[in-house]
């Protein structure tokens, strides 16, 4: 949670609802500088693919020299025409938090790896023994019960990823002066694509392309192909969309709601500040177990979904 | 005006949401209390059936969210 959002906010108390809720949403979203909580680091690069050239530059103070880009609203454009960049792949905010989480996870698993080939015949205890517990609780009531055993063994690897992925970007967030990454939409919606390519790909690897397209019918007979194709090509759309839109509305909500309960401060007046600041903590709980039943219900629902590209191509070769 | 519609397309988005988790939460009580076995699978087959119902709901926060920052012409 970012202080320097509610001081702007009520600087500004002239400016009309929308533009405060604008400023505030701001915080929540994706910077060029590295910010931890106040602090602002100007050590991120910014690189950009732009009129055939790739051009890198190690950070603001870099790109402000350089004399060909010029930050306008935040954003850099080139000095020439104020064009925003063709294709924009900076290292932003959000993505240093990304990488963050990636080098714990990495961390912490290689630890216990190393731990577990230690004394593989002891008891875990300790860090190894939480560790060793989620992954388990992962893959014996989250995978197994849904999938046969030979893609459990080959999915397994990136169903935990998945899971401890979003559950570390989830809990980042909460971290005094963090930042989400889940609460953008960039970060939801590639997860949700790379899931739609693993179902459909398992899909296809497990009984054949053909009768993968045989499934865009949905059992129809062929006549009614033009009526059943469009709908069952939504129908194969719409769950990646509900997954991102998922993760990232609940993220997002929990964290604009904790704003605005601290912002009402500045609204009631001092002597309200005891109810609002135990209802923040109530809230901030709260937040804590939708990070965990985030994760839980991402990778439920990518197994489930893979279960049923799989389960049907079986069914319809055992019917026939 | 946006603002109106916000406000008033969040809080119905809320109530269908209430209703539908609720009356989630009462069948899954009574499956629990008829056969105390099934608890587990009865609470994990809640849990996910929520999820879904609040992402719905989520979508119609989305939309209202998204009247927000469309301001009529002379705002």
């Amino acid at each position: 949670m970012s202080e320097e959002n509610l001081h702007v906010e009520k600087a500004e108390s002239t400016e009309n609802p929308s533009q405060k809720i604008n400023q505030l949403l701001e915080g929540l979203g994706d910077h060029y500088e590295f910010n931890y909580s106040t602090f602002h680091f100007d050590i991120l690069p910014y690189i950009f693919y732009d009129e055939g050239n790739f051009h890198f530059f190690s950070n603001k103070k870099a790109l402000e020299e350089s004399g060909q880009y010029t930050f306008s609203h935040h954003k850099p454009v080139r000095t020439s025409d104020h064009h925003s960049p063709d294709l924009d792949l900076s290292i932003t905010n959000l993505v240093a938090f990304q990488f963050i989480a990636a080098i714990l996870i990495i961390a912490a698993f290689l630890n216990i790896a190393k731990k577990y080939k230690k004394n593989a015949t002891k008891a875990p205890s300790g860090f190894q023994n939480l560790m060793e517990s989620l992954v388990v609780f992962v893959k014996d009531e989250v995978i197994r019960p849904n999938l046969d055993e030979k893609t459990t063994k080959k999915l397994l690897p990136y169903f935990l990823t998945l899971f401890f992925f979003i559950l570390t970007l989830n809990l980042i967030g909460m971290v005094p002066g963090g930042h989400a990454a889940t609460g953008s939409l960039g970060l939801p919606l590639a997860l949700a694509l790379i899931a739609f390519f693993v179902i459909n790909i398992v899909a296809i690897k497990q009984s054949g392309i053909k009768h993968w397209l045989e499934h865009l019918l949905g059992g129809a007979p062929v006549g009614l192909a033009p009526l059943m194709i469009p709908l069952e090509i939504m129908g194969m759309l719409v769950k990646p969309f509900a997954l991102t839109v998922r993760l990232f509305a609940n993220m997002v909500a929990g964290h604009v709601v904790l704003y605005i309960l601290i912002g009402l401060i500045f609204l009631f007046g001092i002597y309200f500040s005891p109810v609002l600041v135990g209802f923040s903590i109530f809230i901030y709980f709260l937040e804590i177990l939708v990070s965990f039943l985030q994760a839980y219900i991402f990778t439920m629902l990518t197994v489930i979904f893979v279960s049923l590209a799989i389960g049907e191509s079986h069914e319809e070769e055992h019917s026939h | 005006m946006g603002l109106l519609g916000a406000a008033i397309g969040a809080g119905l988005a809320v109530i269908g949401a209430g209703l539908g988790i609720g009356k989630l939460a009462a069948a899954a009580l009574e499956g629990s209390s008829r056969q105390p076995e099934a608890a587990g699978n009865l609470r994990t087959t809640m849990i996910i059936a929520a999820a879904l119902i609040e992402g719905v709901a989520f979508f119609a926060i989305i939309v209202c969210m998204l009247f927000l920052f469309i301001q009529s012409p002379n705002a």
